[in-house]
């Protein structure tokens, strides 16, 4: 028996032996199996740091970078993150600051353009009304060393304006003034008033058509910037040439420049900026800003005219091309009363009509040279230049066979011819010096049909018409036919003939010269007798001299 | 005819680019009284759009400095300035003003008024 029990207790140890070792075996391999798993969740544990310093040190700089220049955003560091909850995690963080950095980025752009728009429009309203005043001192002054400082003023006036006015535009201001509407060439030639090197820039052909008064400053300030550009990225030797096409949907302005051109890639961002889809950011335009392209592009898309830039220029630099469709055009008719749009629904544009007017009148006043409207403008410049019926292009020939004054010789056939000259022209001469000669009665006096006066009170002189001493000539004049000509005497002082004018002032011119011989000699005693009998019989002795300070004006 | 009017055109070309940025005309003969008549046969094309203005506007018979300076809405001394090409050209001819007489002396005057009122 007691040999069995060794037996048995070799058995029981060999199982548990067995039995350890199985444990033993699997403990091992659990603990493998751990330490293996250990080491996995560490290195992802890694991982999610590194991705996360990745995050905070690379891609959220990235985004705030991105703010000046839109680059690819960088993405994980670790493809094997891809899809996890960590990921998706770390995506929602940008996102949310990605947001936060555009609404703050929008925020300050806005403000941004808030105060660059008040301020320029203060600028540019400083700018306008100092071009009020250099424009009055140009009437005032008539001294040319003046006017070539008030022309250097004005030249950096217009230039400053210009700057101050494409900054507000883009930062969504209008821009700024209402013209009438105008010709083109004198819009492109408004455009080159504005820039720096204008002398550099040739316009060549003109177009008859005009500008609606609506888009006549946009267009002006789009073609400013062109030309600023052409001139400004071209030698200083070179010009900048402009060419005006009447196309069939509208007209184009074509401007080449003989610069260094641009490339490709400057091209197409050009091309994106002109056509005004893109909004523009005020903090984005680089450093010296360059506002030309985006200014252009937003009245492009505002005012609905296109502009392109290649470089087709035959003079190797850049050709831009200003196409204005037939809705931003008109027509303006130089000799008719009418201004006719090229379509009804152009009309229709804010603020037509009353530009129409305007120019109606000032293209008339052009082309016949029936100014009125200008007494009211310049009165003191240029005393009365009014004249009602204008001697039309068929008198001309005889204008230019008469051509000096033709009045003054037409006066002196009155019968006191004598005295009359010298005593008209120092009677005429106080009421303005350059007004002088056409204040005399051949003028004032014998064409009562014409003469009006001026809302001022001012006297309108007719324009001197050959006709009126067409006598002498042989043609049968139109003016005397016309004049009442009673060749008696006026009735009042308003309708006086020449014969009766002339009569009163050579009474008057007798009664100075016998003024003047007797103050000599003896005093008073002749003069009170000397125009008893020189004087002509009847009405001019005592009316005269009251009644002449009367006279031009009637 | 509306007074604004001739302003707001005015603002859009500006003088230096009409004159191409001189100020000093080619001769110091202008006046604001001379006479200025166009020779007819002078073609006009090659003129800058004013000058071609000026040109129409005299060719309607002769016109002062003056008045021609309000026609086409310039500065006087502006307009000197394009008169001077244009006669340099050939376009336009100038005549003098016709001189003003000598002033009788207002002692004179006076007297001749004592003396009309005398004899009333």
């Amino acid at each position: 028996m007691s040999h069995h029990i060794p037996d048995a207790v070799t058995w029981c140890l060999a199982a548990a032996l067995i039995a350890v070792a199985v444990l033993l075996v699997r403990q091992r391999g659990i603990a493998a199996a751990l330490r293996l798993r250990a080491a996995t969740l560490e290195e992802g544990q890694r991982a999610r740091d590194t991705e996360l310093g990745h995050l905070t040190a690379v891609r959220l700089p990235a985004v705030t970078a991105s703010m000046n220049q839109p680059v690819p955003l960088p993405g994980l560091l670790d493809e094997q993150l891809a899809g996890t909850v960590f990921a998706h995690g770390l995506q929602s963080v940008m996102d949310t600051f990605t947001q936060a950095v555009d609404k703050a980025q929008a925020r300050a752009d806005q403000s941004a353009k808030a105060a660059l728009k008040a301020s320029m429009r203060a600028l540019q309203g400083l700018a306008h009304e100092q071009q009020l005043a250099i424009s009055d001192m140009q009437d005032r002054h008539d001294n040319p060393d003046v006017l070539r400082d008030l022309l250097q003023i004005d030249h950096a006036n217009s230039q400053f304006g210009r700057r101050a006015q494409a900054i507000a535009v883009l930062c969504g201001s209008w821009p700024g003034r209402q013209r009438a509407a105008s010709p083109l060439t004198d819009v492109v030639r408004g455009a080159t008033s504005r820039i720096r090197d204008y002398r550099r820039v040739q316009v060549h052909s003109q177009a008859d058509l005009a500008v609606v008064s609506r888009a006549v400053e946009p267009v002006v300030l789009a073609v400013a910037e062109l030309l600023d550009n052409a001139a400004r990225h071209s030698q200083p030797n070179t010009t900048v040439e402009v060419g005006l096409q009447p196309v069939h949907n509208g007209a184009c302005i074509v401007i080449d420049d003989a610069g260094v051109g641009m490339d490709g890639q400057e091209i197409q961002r050009a091309g994106a900026l002109l056509t005004g889809r893109a909004t523009v950011d005020v903090s984005r335009l680089g450093d010296p800003p360059q506002f030309g392209f985006p200014v252009i592009g937003v009245l492009a898309a505002r005012y609905g005219f296109s502009v392109s830039v290649d470089t087709r220029s035959p003079y190797g630099g850049v050709r831009a091309v200003l196409f204005l469709p037939s809705t931003l055009l008109t027509q303006i008719d130089i000799d008719g009363p009418d201004t006719t749009p090229l379509r009804p629904q152009a009309e229709q544009g804010h603020g037509r009509g009353h530009g129409r007017g305007r120019e109606q009148g000032h293209r008339r006043e052009h082309g016949r040279g029936q100014g009125r409207g200008h007494e009211a403008d310049r009165p003191a410049a240029t005393h009365p230049p009014a004249q009602a019926p204008v001697p039309d292009f068929p008198d001309f020939p005889d204008a230019r066979n008469f051509p000096a004054a033709p009045d003054f010789p037409a006066a002196p056939d009155s019968p006191a011819a004598s005295g009359f000259p010298a005593t008209q022209a120092g009677h005429a001469a106080p009421s303005g010096s350059h007004a002088a000669p056409s204040d005399t009665p051949g003028t004032a006096g014998p064409v009562p049909g014409s003469v009006g006066s001026t809302a001022g009170g001012l006297p309108k002189r007719r324009r001197r018409q050959p006709a009126a001493g067409g006598s002498h000539r042989g043609r049968p004049a139109p003016l005397p036919a016309e004049t009442p000509a009673p060749g008696t005497g006026g009735t009042g002082a308003g309708e006086r003939t020449a014969e009766e004018t002339a009569r009163r002032m050579g009474a008057f011119a007798r009664g100075t010269r016998a003024g003047r011989t007797p103050a000599a000699g003896t005093p008073i005693g002749p003069l009170q007798g000397t125009p008893a009998h020189e004087a002509p019989p009847g009405a001019p002795g005592t009316p005269a001299p009251v009644d002449d300070e009367g006279n031009p004006p009637a | 005819m509306t007074p604004p009017a001739p302003r707001h055109e005015r603002g859009l070309v500006r003088p230096y680019v009409v004159t191409d940025g001189r100020a000093h005309p080619t001769r110091n003969t202008f006046d604001l009284v001379t006479l200025v008549l166009a020779q007819y046969d002078r073609p006009l094309t090659g003129l800058s759009p004013e000058k071609r203005r000026l040109m129409e506007l005299c060719l309607g018979g002769p016109l002062s400095v003056a008045e021609i300076a309000g026609h086409l809405m310039l500065p006087v001394s502006v307009t000197k300035v394009l008169l001077g090409d244009l006669v340099d050209s050939g376009h336009l001819i100038t005549r003098a003003p016709i001189p003003s007489a000598q002033l009788p002396e207002a002692q004179i005057l006076q007297e001749v008024l004592d003396g009309l009122r005398a004899r009333l």
